[in-house]
């Protein structure tokens, strides 16, 4: 278990880099890496040499976020004036754009089916689900307020304030991170709220399901650490701490063996679930890194494990992972 | 004969009974004929008498007994000048008198005499050799002993005793060693010997102390063997041997039977010796304290005083125990044990210095010895760390080699100065040492993991103990032993500081479960819980830590940092005083703590009353104060100071000390202060200077994590008219914290300020016309999007709160209205700009920049006539601009007080202060941290002024806005009494106003902006044709 690095692409962007996700391969290409940045554009790259495929305009101040279907076909990009633009990856054909004033726009993922996209609605407490056909908000999940709070929702945060999100594999169950740190698990089908998950109490900015199990829930904090929870039997199983800083991404590998986090304290480090500890640090990146994403397996002739970053540097970084 | 055996009987007075009746005159004159028989009476009575003599130890007794043997000898010598018997006799007491001459005289004539087998008279043989003995002739007596016993195979054992000790004389140590071991054979009873046998292999290890054990050897065999030096050697000898009962005997006789000052010295030493070994330290104490009186000068005999110095110095009689040891070194002045322990009791009178100079010399002269550097290294961890170091693995190299046990205490120094150092692999390491095996290798390793924790755990300290007894279940043993508990700590500390805090939580618990009273790793998983904002555990293991000690003050200290972060202010006064009562007010951060709560009182109070805030600012600069008299180099303290200083408009002043703090910080390792380039930087900038140093500050010691930061920086922007990158580090500080809405409307405000600047642009191009519009959108959905999510989050309070609201969102809307319709105003005239910008051709141009002048003239006329400018944001933006710019600050900050947002600041001020303490309370060292925190508060308080300046800018506005809407005045009023309602009932004030009245004047703002784009252009113009045509 291990990361070597491959490529680095200095100046892949004008401005901070702030989302990363990998396109799965279609029949007629390979997977593309898709990454969002401050300078207001989306950027494919071609891996492993992240040649720029294309650019996207059309979003105004940052793209906080970006998602990729699981077909490959088409991907959704979000930014700070929350609207999300769904297109079409090989055209750059504008397929639609969504907007549920007056929630904002956070995380976006696509359910492993591919027929709902889940967006983080900040402010509004809640997720936003919209169906990949009709490009409708079918629903809302909203994060209940704990019983007896009477906790002002002020500036600096301390809310419930909905920043991530994250499908279990088997599509059922929905996670999404809170400002507070409070993570909920929504039952999806039946789009209701189970239950909370505690121990952060700082923002969870990224979270993510094992891809092998689908109750074990990984989150990065803001306390600097990534926890390990059993989404449904609402435990704790473990914590990893090694980060200076802020966890600000997470990403499990294919094989569900390891964990890779980005950190504002400029480094990308791998952590071995079974001695739940970090194996290898990367410090190629001079700035905070906002995005950590492994490239799902899948595609013609491609088998090499990938790990690709993104930073507040400006520069994509790309990693084998074996 | 009958005498004989009288003597052999050891019945003394008989025999000289007879042999006085023999020697009458009454027997002389009846036996003038038997001459031998007579001399032979007369010369044994000489001999007692001379044996007498050389027994007796008071002096004038001896001198009789002496004088009494001389006569009879004298008697004998006239019966028959010629008898060998009574010149052997002579000779012997001359010999017993010191008279060396004499004596060799004596036996010389026996053997020169050649009647007979004289020459080889063995007794005589034997004198000589004594003679040539004493006067040094060590290897002519070696020859005549030689001679005596070819002579007299059998004779008595002193000759090969004699032997023995010409041989030791002439530093044949193997052969004396030899001959004594013969003497052994013949008299197995003498023990004595069979000592000298042993002195002698001792003395051959030790060279250095022949000298000693020859005097004494010479001494003994003269008085040889009933004397006291003897019995002080078998004391001696008993002394190592560990039979101290013997030791007292042997020594209580010989001091009765000495008078001899030097030899009495050494009684009592042996003495002293065999209490000091024996723990018993007053008698030793006072044994050795005769036995140094005995003995005056130290030169003699100096072991006395080594011994009375120990004693001394565990009496803690420190200076009397120095003089002794000094007397000493006057003696032995390279003495290695003699220097470290002046060192020693030098460190015990904290004269350092010197210490450091003893213990300097020991370890030069003696570069082998692991003690010495021991003690330097302690002695050195407090001035230079790095030279302790050294010092510290020198000796442990010793010790290394020596195959000796390295002291886990020494490992455990040698890793606190490493990681102190910031080495932290070597600390490492060297603690990994110094544990050893045990459980905690598992948790090191990752084998085994923290227990899962249930959501609804019944009790977090059952559930440890319950992880601890599972783990001795499955065999492992959970040990855990009392010395290495330090070191565990301060692994699991270097731990933390490696950001591995789920280990460290592991091993501090570990200590715990062995040590429940180990207070300080309470105060560290209280702590690692702060730092991960876990308020709530964070005060139970307070509570725990309170538990064993309810008057520590690190507890009371932490324990009121998090009374102040959730809010309980008074609560957090009262622990911050019992924490200064609990160190007697010697502990600063106390101290400071309380200055820091009276700096927040001052700014925080809703009425503000002038003189309140005065009183709390005098207050709080009196506690900085305090604590700068006891510790003049407190870092913490001088910048509050300088904080309050600025408070009070005394830039100069505050800035030189901030300056100073700044460079005795970087000189630091181990204090961080950013806080202090903040204020810096604050100063600077309040005096007009545009510093760029937050950007600096910001990547140094935040990773770029603070938004707060980013805000000074985003505002220096906006005061250099750098729009976009202002924009740009908003949009940043939005990323870093999603939910503070006051960043998404400080952005809109840039936004807004750069098109406003783009249009005031006497050229521009379409380009530029079109980012405008685009900007000014991009302003409007911002902005809509404000005023409906601050709605949102409304909701979900309680309902006395939602019925407050309720009324309060109809104001809001009527508010919005007049808002909205300034930006679709703005919008639309924005657009009809574009569209100029497109139409217009190269000949138009003139035309254009005319429409642009009355622009600007209009704007002008907006400025003047602030209440009609109902509909001009921007030129609520430039005078807000203008307010910026002022270069007093101070007096500014004050006026802004008066404004409504007051309460907002101070609760903002209050949550910012406990964030940034959480923070540094992770990566400090126990003791600086309580103090780090301090200091973080005072950035705090600054900070948050240069960010209130961007806040009220943009309140402003609204507050015009507010105002000039005729229906607004009362609204507002009301919506001030609610809010100050809401905070009473909600627990929290927040800042609710600024984002309510935000609110209120962009509710309606949250059209799709498509339709205000639709908005018809005619009514643009009619808005700003009659603005100008007031101007003309």
């Amino acid at each position: 278990m291990k990361l070597a690095g491959l490529k680095s692409k200095e100046n892949a962007h004008e401005e901070s880099i702030w989302a990363a996700a990998w396109v799965p391969a279609t029949e007629s290409r390979p997977a593309l890496l898709l990454t969002g940045s401050l300078d207001e554009t989306v950027r494919l790259w071609r891996s492993d040499e992240l040649d720029l495929q294309g650019t996207n305009t059309g979003h105004c101040l940052g793209v906080v976020s970006v998602a990729a279907h699981p077909s490959g076909v088409i991907a959704a990009s979000a930014s700070l004036d929350s609207f999300v633009r769904v297109f079409d990856v090989d055209t750059n054909a504008t397929i639609s754009s969504l907007e549920a004033p007056p929630s904002e726009v956070w995380q976006m993922q696509f359910d492993p089916k591919g027929t709902i996209l889940a967006v983080a609605g900040g402010g509004s407490l809640s997720v936003k689900l919209w169906d990949t056909a009709t490009w409708k908000l079918v629903a809302t999940l909203s994060v209940p307020r704990p019983e007896g709070s009477n906790k002002p929702a002020d500036r600096s945060g301390s809310s419930k304030f909905v920043l991530s999100v994250a499908w279990s594999p088997d599509g059922k169950r929905l996670a999404c991170g809170s400002m507070d740190g409070t993570i909920s698990i929504f039952d999806v089908a039946r789009a209701k709220f189970l239950h909370h998950l505690e121990g952060h109490f700082m923002p969870v900015r990224s979270l993510a399901y094992s891809p092998i199990d689908s109750r074990v829930l990984f989150t990065a904090s803001d306390d600097t650490h990534i926890h390990i929870y059993d989404a449904e039997g609402k435990s704790m199983i473990g914590a990893m701490s090694g980060h200076a800083s802020w966890v600000l991404s997470l990403d499990v590998s294919p094989d569900g063996a390891a964990v890779a986090s980005g950190s504002s304290d400029r480094t990308v480090r791998l952590w071995d679930l079974n001695m739940r500890a970090a194996v290898q640090t990367m410090s190629n990146h001079t700035d905070q890194v906002w995005g950590v994403a492994f490239r799902p397996p899948g595609g013609t002739g491609v088998r090499a494990g990938r790990l690709a970053s993104v930073s507040d540097d400006k520069s994509i970084s790309l990693y084998d992972y074996s | 004969m009958v005498q004989r055996e009288y003597f052999k009987q050891g019945k003394v007075d008989q025999f000289r009974q007879i042999l006085e009746e023999g020697s009458s005159p009454e027997i002389d004159e009846y036996y003038a004929d038997v001459k031998y028989e007579r001399i032979a009476i007369l010369n044994a009575l000489g001999a007692y008498y001379s044996y007498l003599g050389k027994v007796e130890t008071k002096q004038r007794e001896k001198d009789d007994h002496f004088i009494l043997a001389t006569q009879y000898y004298n008697k004998a010598s006239r019966i028959d000048m010629h008898e060998p018997s009574t010149w052997i006799g002579k000779g012997q007491l001359l010999l017993a008198k010191g008279d060396l001459d004499q004596a060799s005289a004596a036996f010389k004539i026996v053997l020169d005499d050649n009647r007979d087998d004289n020459r080889d008279n063995v007794p005589a043989l034997l004198g000589q050799a004594c003679v040539l003995f004493n006067r040094g002739r060590y290897s002519d007596s070696l020859e005549l002993y030689k001679r005596a016993l070819q002579v007299h195979p059998h004779c008595p054992a002193s000759v090969r005793f004699g032997i023995g000790l010409c041989r030791y004389k002439m530093g044949q140590f193997e052969k004396a060693r030899q001959a004594f071991k013969r003497v052994l054979q013949i008299q197995k009873v003498l023990r004595l010997l069979w000592h000298w046998e042993s002195w002698i292999c001792k003395q051959m290890k030790a060279a250095d102390e022949t000298w000693k054990g020859m005097e004494k050897m010479q001494k003994a065999f003269e008085i040889y063997p009933y004397c006291a030096m003897a019995l002080n050697y078998l004391a001696n000898h008993f002394f190592f041997t560990g039979q101290h009962f013997l030791v007292e005997q042997l020594t209580e006789t010989a001091l009765a039977v000495s008078s001899h000052g030097l030899m009495k010295s050494h009684s009592y030493y042996n003495l002293a010796r065999s209490y000091h070994s024996k723990g018993d330290y007053e008698k030793a104490g006072m044994y050795y304290m005769a036995s140094v009186k005995e003995c005056n000068k130290p030169h003699d005999f100096v072991l006395p005083y080594f011994g009375l110095g120990q004693v001394q110095l565990k009496w803690g009689d420190f200076k009397s125990s120095l003089s002794n040891f000094e007397k000493v070194l006057e003696v032995y002045p390279e003495n290695c044990e003699t220097l470290k322990v002046i060192g020693h009791i030098y460190v015990q009178l904290s004269q350092t210095e010197k210490a450091l100079e003893v213990l300097r010399k020991a370890t030069k002269i003696d570069p082998r010895d692991a003690q010495a550097f021991l003690e330097l290294g302690e002695l050195l961890i407090q001035s230079d760390a790095g030279a302790a170091l050294d010092a510290f693995r020198t000796a442990r190299g010793l010790l290394k080699k020596n195959g000796g046990e390295v002291p886990i205490e020494l490992l455990n120094n040698i890793g606190v100065i490493h990681f102190e150092r910031g080495e932290f692999e070597l600390a490492e390491q060297t603690f990994r040492e110094a544990l050893g095996d045990g459980v905690w290798l598992s948790f090191l390793d990752g084998k085994v993991h923290s227990p899962p924790v249930d959501s609804d755990a019944s009790s977090r300290q059952y559930n440890d103990l319950q992880f601890f007894r599972r783990l001795e279940e499955e065999g492992i043993a959970v040990d855990l032993p009392w010395d290495k508990v330090t070191t565990l700590f301060n692994h699991a500390r270097l731990l933390e500081q490696l950001h591995d805090t789920e280990k460290a939580s592991i091993l501090y618990k570990l200590i715990l479960f062995k040590f429940p009273d180990y207070i300080d790793a309470y105060l560290r998983l209280a702590a690692i819980a702060k730092a991960r904002n876990n308020t709530q555990l964070s005060i139970e293991l307070i509570g725990d830590a309170l538990k064993v000690n309810n008057r520590c003050p690190n507890a009371l200290s932490t324990l009121g940092t998090l009374e102040l972060k959730s809010d309980d202010w008074l609560k957090a006064k009262d622990t911050f005083r019992a924490a200064r009562e609990a160190t007697d007010g010697k502990d600063s951060y106390a101290t400071l703590a309380l200055g820091n709560w009276n700096y927040y009182a001052a700014l925080r109070s809703e009425k503000r009353g002038p003189k309140l805030e005065a009183t709390h600012l005098e207050k709080a600069k009196e506690l900085y104060t305090k604590v700068l008299v006891q510790h003049p180099s407190n870092f913490y303290a001088a910048n509050g100071a300088a904080v309050v200083l600025a408070e009070k408009g005394q830039f100069d002043v505050s800035k030189d000390i901030f300056t100073q703090v700044q460079e005795a910080a970087s000189g630091n390792i181990f204090v961080q202060m950013p806080d202090v380039w903040i204020n810096l930087a604050h100063v600077y900038f309040a005096q007009g200077h545009f510093a760029l140093a937050y950007q600096n500050c910001l990547r140094k010691f935040y990773y770029n994590t603070d938004t707060q930061v980013l805000l000074y920086l985003a505002r220096t922007h906006y005061e250099a008219e750098q729009w976009q990158d202002c924009k740009k580090t908003l949009l940043r500080a939005i990323h870093l914290a999603p939910s503070n809405y006051t960043l998404r409307f400080d952005a809109g405000v840039a936004m807004q300020k750069f098109s406003m600047f783009t249009l005031q642009k006497t050229k521009k191009t379409a380009d530029e016309v079109r980012l405008t519009v685009a900007e000014l959108k991009n302003a409007v959905r911002v902005f809509s999007q404000l005023s409906t999510a601050s709605s949102l989050h409304y909701h979900g309070f309680d309902e006395k709160k939602i019925e407050t609201h309720v009324g309060y969102c109809k104001h809001l809307l009527d508010a919005a209205k007049v808002h909205h319709e300034a930006a679709e105003r703005e919008e639309q005239q924005n657009r009809q700009r574009l569209e100029l910008a497109r139409q217009v051709s190269l000949a138009e141009e003139a035309r254009r920049k005319a429409e642009e002048q009355r622009k600007l003239q209009l704007e002008k006329r907006k400025q003047e006539d602030l209440l009609k400018q109902v509909r001009q944001q921007e030129e609520d933006f430039k005078r807000i601009k203008e307010q910026w710019r002022s270069t007093e600050p101070a007096s500014k900050r004050k006026e802004r007080l008066q404004m409504e947002d007051e309460d907002g600041r101070g609760e903002k001020r209050r949550r910012k202060g406990g964030k940034r303490r959480k923070r540094d309370k992770k990566s400090r060292y126990e003791m600086d941290e309580t103090e780090g925190d301090m200091m973080d508060d005072h950035g705090e308080m600054e900070d948050d002024d240069a960010y209130m300046n961007n806040q009220d800018g943009a309140n402003q506005i609204n507050d015009q806005e507010d105002d000039r809407a005729d229906n607004n005045a009362h609204v507002l009023a009301a919506a001030g009494l609610e809010d100050s309602d809401a905070e009473d009932d909600a627990g929290a004030p927040s800042s609710n106003i600024n984002r309510r009245r935000r609110a209120w004047s962009e509710s309606d703002d949250d059209e799709p902006s498509g339709r205000q784009l639709e908005a018809s252009p005619t009514r643009e113009n009619s808005a700003e044709f009659p603005g100008s045509d007031g101007e003309a």
